[in-house]
């Protein structure tokens, strides 16, 4: 088993855009590596660099100090580092076993693979998560049919069937539930203890200080600082990845208006039901930023989708007082509705158009026939500055965006059509921190300024805690509880989203 | 819930579909043709069944590959108007065998070319193949430009009526075919090859080698091509360059029936075969029903709108749930 892997002056390029200028990693046995940095900065490319997707185009892989070329996925697999992926490398229609097993299928004399030991070994790598899962999982159940936490679970697995000595997890904790990750840390400590290194990829800072020793940083293709994390704080470390300082410590206390005036209800929603919701009434208010939070895939999804038409329902909604019951997103859409979708590659962008295509899709109807196109362009320049889109042009295709700013165009394309109440799928998944504090800034002011409504799911607990009036906390398809003001802390809304029964106060 | 028992059922059982289609269709065409069953028309059907079938086979691996192979016409044509002037009438066995050797290789060579386009130069499956489909229907014209030739009596009638233990020729090489298949699906290969049809990223991070196992499905398939050819030139005992092309449909028709989804990665081989053998049934009914043949085209297409539209439809249903 090998003692360390070292990266040294890793250079990456992709066509023109050189993702990694001056990469830089060292990882030891028994220790977990944050490696941490904004969207766009390297990180998936320095974790690709090292298991052998990308081929790098200069700078040095060193296996205990040997020098070491890793020419495909397979090379750097035979050197015993395994990846979790951020884009799940699962095949949807193979079996969770076919998946695990997959080019290390156990096979017998005549060359077929082994079905009984396959099984068996799945079963047992199964009982490592035993109990976090929601469906009832089994070796030979497909992967199209589990949901994304457990798929990114399979993913795990999967990783460490072979048992490596290095494990990269890249975002892997991204679709987990607090249980789920809770059982990872469990067992990132026991693989540490048998001597098995982790390259730790997250954008959530609390994360990374439970289960870091040591970080990384990353900034624009380059490293930018590596250390201790007990010699560091959260702030010293945003600070590394973002040049500019203040952000995380974003506009908590300002955005909680304390001292609430009875506002007009905008929204209310009452015995809302449909597959997987079970009931569920709320009030919004005009000017409000009210939080969805809990578990992942508690019903906020459909609670979302069903107020924005596209998932039938029944129970009544009321906007302004006035019952509507929208049967296609385009209605809710007259009506001054808004869904920024959470799969923000399927469901929000075209990639390969241009920004300004994307921007002008929802409304270009108001641009007439044939498109005023420089009307257009006026306007979504306007967007553009005003969210802090950061672009080459408004020609450039979307997929030529970060992440972050890929999800700016999300928004954009929605504030174009001045929507009043505007629904939110977890919009900062995935966005780097940088991003994520201008989107609190913009959420705080749609709402406050502009008396939007804004109902904002979000898996990040902090960030609700932070931004939010008031959560609606959902489990199993209820709002299980309401947390605001005094009872709105992070102790509540944990234990209300594990659907404790002390969960919160009234 | 309903819905993940259905994906397992229709993951497991593909080839349902199929065999409800077979039976259906088998007893239309004993209602019409009472005698079916009998050893010689069993045989007399199966016989020209099997051109279809092995053809077919080496579609549905491509198809479950990802890919697409438009081309398998064009191979029939070429390998029987090569053993059909090559060969010639009063040719010796032994010359035939010979030829049969090379139609193989042919078979090989042309998957081959299909393979290092498509797999190598990342060209598209459809485009590449309908071009080398005249390519290799243009060569078959050349070599035999107006029907013709044929190959020895004896030859030919070994194909059309040897009946071992009373049963068609047809039924042993479907059953060797299925247990090669039942073999090759329990391997490594075999779950290389859903992997890369399912989804071939992901497929290549965990190291499998997706050019490889995409350029092997075009050799596959080009080598079935030519037992196809073969197949059909035993059975009609001479040459037309325009054997093959009308083949090409009934391939992917049989496939599309056996379940395999276009999209690659679900499926396998013994829906297909049945697939193969439906489409050669409803021939048969036509013919039996006197119905004017154009109206078969019509058919197996019709068979081919609805059974891709079919999963289009049932998702739209779905689709109101997420």
């Amino acid at each position: 088993m090998a003692k360390s892997l070292s990266a040294r002056n890793i250079v990456k390029r992709y066509g023109g855009v050189v993702a990694l200028s001056d990469g830089n990693l060292d990882v030891n046995a028994h220790e977990v590596v944050a490696l941490v940095g904004a969207n766009g900065s390297g990180k998936s490319t320095m974790s690709k660099v090292i298991n052998g997707v990308v081929v790098l185009d200069g700078g040095q892989l060193l296996l205990d100090g040997t020098p070491v070329h890793f020419p495909s996925p397979q090379a750097a697999k035979n050197a015993g580092i395994a990846t979790v992926f951020q884009e799940l490398s699962l095949i949807p229609q193979m079996t969770v076993a076919e998946n695990i097993w997959l080019t290390r299928e156990p096979l017998n004399r005549l060359g077929q693979v082994d079905r009984k030991t396959v099984n068996a070994r799945t079963g047992e790598l199964l009982a490592l998560f035993e109990g976090t899962y929601k469906t009832d999982l089994h070796p030979e159940a497909p992967i199209a049919s589990l949901p994304p936490d457990e798929r990114q679970i399979i993913e795990i697995l999967k990783a460490i069937s072979f048992d490596p000595w290095l494990i990269i997890l890249d975002e892997a904790t991204a679709s987990l539930d607090s249980r789920q990750v809770q059982r990872l840390f469990e067992l990132i400590a026991k693989w540490k203890e048998q001597g098995k290194a982790i390259v730790f990829v997250s954008h959530r800072m609390e994360e990374i200080f439970r289960i870091a020793d040591k970080y990384s940083v990353l900034r624009n293709g380059r490293t930018v600082g590596a250390g201790n994390i007990k010699d560091i704080d959260e702030k010293q470390l945003v600070k590394l990845m973002i040049e500019k300082e203040s952000v995380l410590g974003f506009l908590r206390g300002e955005a909680k208006s304390d001292e609430k005036v009875e506002k007009e209800i905008s929204l209310e929603a009452e015995n809302l039901t449909t597959e997987s919701l079970k009931g569920v009434s709320f009030k919004a208010h005009k000017g409000e930023l009210l939080g969805i939070g809990g578990l992942r895939g508690q019903g906020q999804r459909h609670l979302l989708h069903s107020l924005f038409g596209d998932l039938p329902y029944s129970g009544t909604v009321k906007l302004f007082n006035k019952e509507v019951h929208f049967k296609h997103p385009r209605e809710a859409m007259k009506n001054g509705f808004a869904l920024v979708p959470g799969d923000r590659a399927r469901e929000g962008l075209l990639y390969i158009r241009s920004i300004l295509d994307n921007l002008v899709l929802p409304s270009w109807r108001r641009y007439g026939l044939p498109l005023k196109v420089s009307n257009a362009r006026k306007d979504a320049t306007q967007t553009g500055s005003s969210l802090n889109l950061k672009m080459a042009g408004l020609e450039e295709p979307v997929s030529s965006l970060s992440g972050g700013n890929a999800q700016k165009v999300v928004i954009g394309k929605w504030l174009m059509r001045e929507p009043q109440v505007l629904l939110l799928d977890d919009p900062t998944k995935g966005v780097d921190v940088g991003t994520k504090a201008e989107f609190y800034a913009l959420l705080t002011r749609l709402s406050n300024e502009e008396g939007k409504t804004v109902l904002f799911y979000s898996s990040d607990d902090e960030e609700l805690i932070g931004l939010c009036d008031r959560v609606l906390v959902m489990h199993d398809g209820k709002i299980r509880t309401e947390l605001a003001g005094n009872t709105l802390t992070k102790e509540n809304l944990i234990a209300a989203s594990l659907g404790a029964s002390n969960g919160g106060a009234q | 819930m309903n819905q993940s028992r259905w994906d397992a059922l229709a993951a497991r059982q593909p080839a349902l579909f199929a065999l409800v289609l077979l039976v259906l269709s088998l007893v239309i065409n004993v209602i019409l043709q009472p005698n079916m069953f009998a050893r010689e028309t069993l045989n007399s059907n199966m016989r020209v069944f099997l051109p279809i079938i092995l053809m077919a086979v080496g579609q549905a691996v491509v198809i479950l590959g990802g890919g697409i192979d438009i081309s398998v016409g064009g191979i029939v044509s070429i390998v029987n108007t090569v053993l059909a002037t090559r060969v010639g009438l009063d040719g010796s066995p032994e010359k035939m065998w010979g030829f049969v050797f090379l139609s193989l290789l042919i078979g090989l060579l042309a998957g081959a070319i299909n393979g290092f386009f498509i797999a190598f130069l990342r060209l598209q499956p459809i485009i590449t193949t309908y071009a080398t489909s005249f390519l290799y229907a243009g060569l078959g014209l050349f070599i035999l430009p107006n029907p013709g030739g044929g190959i020895p009596g004896s030859i030919a009638a070994l194909y059309r009526n040897s009946t071992p233990f009373s049963l068609p020729l047809a039924f042993y090489v479907i059953a060797i075919i299925l247990l090669i298949w039942l073999y090759i699906s329990s391997t490594r290969y075999g779950k290389f090859l859903y992997a890369v049809g399912g989804k071939a990223e992901a497929a290549y991070e965990t190291a499998v080698p997706v050019n490889m196992v995409r350029f092997s499905t075009y050799v596959i398939s080009g080598l079935m091509a030519a037992l196809s050819g073969i197949a059909i030139t035993m059975l009609s005992g001479s040459g037309n360059a325009d054997i093959g092309g009308p083949m090409t449909l009934n391939s992917i028709t049989a496939v599309v029936i056996g379940g395999n989804a276009l999209s690659g990665g679900v499926g396998g081989v013994v829906g297909p075969v049945m697939g193969a053998i439906t489409v050669g049934i409803i021939q048969n009914i036509i013919s039996f029903a006197d119905i004017d043949t154009w109206w078969e085209t019509f058919v197996k297409a019709t068979i081919i709108v609805v059974a891709l539209a079919t999963p289009g439809i049932v998702n739209l249903f779905r689709r109101r749930r997420i």
